[in-house]
């Protein structure tokens, strides 16, 4: 064993070298060195844009005259009159879409996670491999096979377990249909990361101090998945207020999202200042919400989310 | 032990932190200032974007002097050209692979357009600060999109004397339509009508008039489609109202009657292009559809259970047309292109696939001429489908049929027109 004297005090210790800056200039320059990419892509991809597009959305005039800034704050009222029930429409779904995903990635990546054993990045290969099929070609698949004499509706009429009217398509139930589906990696990722990482030890442990598998389960491992939870709402829920695909493609006028306005606006009636309103205020209420969702949720103190949830 | 010097280094590192954080506060706001020096050009630039950039006067002599390029980029909508399979069975367009054997000029056919509005705005960002667009030939309906294009200079103005072959065999209305005087920017490509289609394996019960497109008796729920942005005029027309010289008003009523129709439950969707895979595909009962598709299908691909028909109302005309974006590679050939759709023997080629109307009238002899020659080469079938196409009122309407049953679309011609019409219709289709 060593028999180095262990160091008790500040003056024991080698002189931590202070230059002007603090710690050791050559690491906080390596720190901004290795920030500086992603600052500059989201300066560039990111900031830079919405300013734009906030400058647009103060813009009038359409597409004879020209568009003009002038500060037209009018735009905000104009653009979301009559518009608001779009929103609602769009966060319903989107809970819809966080919920499903949820409800069936969990017992997935749990099982997976706890019982994959060696099998397990062959199994979520598995889970994910038919996303690597383009996004379009597997949403227009959807119309086919759902398509009202399609392959599955068409047999299950002709056999008269479905009255001859009924249809999937053009309906709410086919475009959240549609949003769970697509969104389901974007679920299952962050759940099985999270899941994979709590110790089993945890759960034998629980059950040592005689909690029952539920019990196991509700108090120690939700809490701890918690993280994962959280990341995969906000990967699901916030991308999926502003899809406009799975409406556009499967739904009907009755689906028509938030998304699609946007859509609308800006790629088919090219009114730019509208478009812009509509996305910044879109902009600003997910962000209220995801705020109000992560203060309430996104405690990294385990304790404090297990108390929760308990 | 080795915790205390673990808690001295932190120590040390957190107040590096607490320090750091002022300094990262200056820096957050050099970092602004920095985005803001390389946002502020962009900004001033998308300010002044818009039109600002100055109506420049084109000279059509100066723009179609000189040499074709060697290759042409030409933007169509679906199922507009006429298509065949060679030895190796590869589709091939016939109209165009014969132009490029005359003329050497290779034409690259691309279908992006299926809805003016959608493609108008596509190409509208880069019209707006005068960068090309990649496409030397674009078609429109006449409309609004049309009507931009042309006042903002977005297209060419032709060089009327270099169109030998239209000058011979246009149409007079073509030489010279209500939307464009003289032919100045486009040339006709096809033109047709928006009517009603009927698929009879779905629906049995007559469609005659325009409450029929709201009888919730006749029709299952959520069988009809329509067209978006034809069915404001379609409805006016079947109202009674004179749809070239509508009011505001009108436009009111016929939304009135649309919000109806959206409320008794019978529309599954409002469309473009789109409406001919649902119709196709067994959706829609009954459809609003432009006229040479529902007969390609029925003539074509044998869906004889697919029926065009008029209601008593009437319906709506347009028309397709070539034109040449502003900053086009290849305006002399471009030209050159468009001028050859209007060769008799073209015309009828490019007619006998796509099933519209053509601005040439010489193609219903052409139509008839095919239809002998098919029969004496023992194509019974495809000649009795030319005899049938030739004496189609869709698609060689008579005057008088013109005269009494079609009408021309609204033309809007401000923006607070448009702005008041978008207004007044799109609360139907959202």
């Amino acid at each position: 064993m060593a028999t180095t004297t262990v160091p008790r005090t500040q003056a024991d210790l080698p002189p931590i070298r202070h230059s002007a800056w603090g710690i050791t200039a050559r690491r906080r320059l390596a720190a901004y060195g290795l920030i500086t990419p992603g600052v500059a892509w989201l300066m560039l991809f990111f900031l830079i844009p919405v300013l734009i597009m906030a400058m647009t959305s103060l813009k009038s005039g359409g597409v004879l005259e020209g568009y003009r800034f002038t500060w037209a704050w009018s735009n905000f009222p104009t653009a979301w009159a009559g518009k608001g029930h779009y929103f609602v429409r769009s966060l319903m779904y989107a809970f819809l879409t966080a919920a499903g995903t949820m409800t069936l990635a969990y017992p997935a990546t749990y099982w997976i996670a706890f019982y994959g054993g060696r099998w397990k990045s062959t199994l979520l290969f598995l889970l994910l491999l038919p996303y690597f099929v383009s996004f379009m070609i597997r949403t227009v698949m959807w119309k086919f096979i759902l398509a009202d004499i399609g392959p599955v509706l068409g047999p299950l009429k002709d056999w008269h377990m479905l009255p001859s009217g009924f249809r999937i398509l053009a309906t709410p139930f086919a475009v959240v249909g549609g949003l769970i589906y697509n969104y389901l990696p974007y679920s299952a990722l962050p759940l099985y990361v999270a899941l994979e990482r709590i110790d089993p030890a945890m759960i034998e442990a629980a059950k040592d101090l005689f909690a029952n598998r539920t019990q196991a389960f509700l108090r120690v491992v939700l809490p701890l998945s918690l993280p994962g939870l959280f990341a995969a709402t906000l990967l699901t829920f916030v991308p999926a207020t502003g899809d406009y695909v799975e409406a556009e493609v499967l739904g009907s006028q009755n689906t028509y999202m938030i998304g699609n306005l946007i859509q609308d606006e800006f790629l088919k009636r090219g009114r730019y200042p509208i478009a812009s309103a509509l996305s910044i205020v879109l902009m600003l209420g997910m962000v209220v919400l995801t705020s109000i969702y992560a203060r309430f949720l996104g405690t990294e103190d385990e304790v404090v989310a297990a108390a929760v949830t308990a | 032990m080795s915790e205390d010097h673990e808690q001295l280094e932190a120590d040390a590192i957190r107040t590096a932190m607490k320090s750091r954080l002022t300094r990262r506060g200056f820096l957050r706001t050099a970092g602004v200032g920095v985005a803001g020096g390389i946002a502020l050009p962009s900004l001033l630039a998308a300010c002044g974007g818009g039109g600002t950039s100055g109506k420049k006067v084109w000279d059509p002599a100066e723009i179609f002097s000189g040499q074709p390029g060697k290759t042409l980029n030409f933007a169509n909508w679906p199922l507009y050209i006429d298509k065949a399979r060679d030895k190796n069975g590869k589709v091939y367009y016939p109209s165009l692979t014969k132009f490029t054997d005359a003329t050497g000029i290779a034409v690259n056919y691309t279908i992006p357009i299926t809805d003016n509005p959608d493609f108008f705005a596509k190409i509208q960002p880069m019209l707006m600060p005068g960068k090309p667009t990649g496409y030397d030939i674009i078609v429109m309906s006449n409309g609004w999109e049309f009507w931009c294009l042309v006042q903002k200079e977005w297209v060419y103005p032709l060089d009327t004397s270099k169109r030998p072959t239209f000058d011979q065999n246009a149409a007079d209305w073509a030489k010279d339509p209500q939307f464009d005087p003289g032919a100045q920017h486009s040339m006709a490509y096809q033109w047709g009508l928006t009517s009603i289609c009927v698929n009879h394996d779905l629906i049995s019960a007559p469609i005659t008039k325009l409450d029929d497109l709201m009888d919730t008796e006749k029709l299952p729920s959520a069988s009809v489609g329509m067209l978006k942005d034809d069915m404001p005029d379609f409805v006016m027309r079947n109202l009674g109202i004179d749809t070239v010289n509508s009011t505001p008003a009108d436009w009111k009523e016929a939304a009135a009657w649309l919000m109806k129709q959206r409320e008794s439950g019978v529309v599954r969707g409002y469309y473009s292009q789109g409406y001919t895979d649902e119709v196709t595909a067994g959706n829609l009962a009954v459809s609003m559809a432009w006229s040479g598709d529902i007969i390609y299908y029925a003539i074509w691909e044998g869906m004889s259970n697919l029926e065009m028909l008029m209601l008593d109302g009437g319906c709506v005309r347009w028309v397709d047309n070539m034109m040449i974006p502003a900053h086009a590679a290849n305006p002399v050939g471009a030209l050159e292109l468009m001028d050859w759709y209007y060769r008799p023997d073209i015309a009828t080629g490019l007619q006998e696939w796509v099933m519209y109307m053509s601005p040439v009238p010489a193609t219903q002899d052409g139509f008839l001429a095919d239809a002998k020659a098919a029969e004496a080469k023992g194509w019974k079938g495809y000649a009795s489908k030319l005899y049938a196409s030739a004496k189609s009122e869709y698609i060689f309407p008579s005057p008088e049929f013109l005269d009494q049953q079609v009408s021309w679309m609204r033309q809007l011609k401000t923006d607070d027109e448009k702005a008041e019409w978008d207004s007044i219709f799109e609360p139907v289709s959202r």
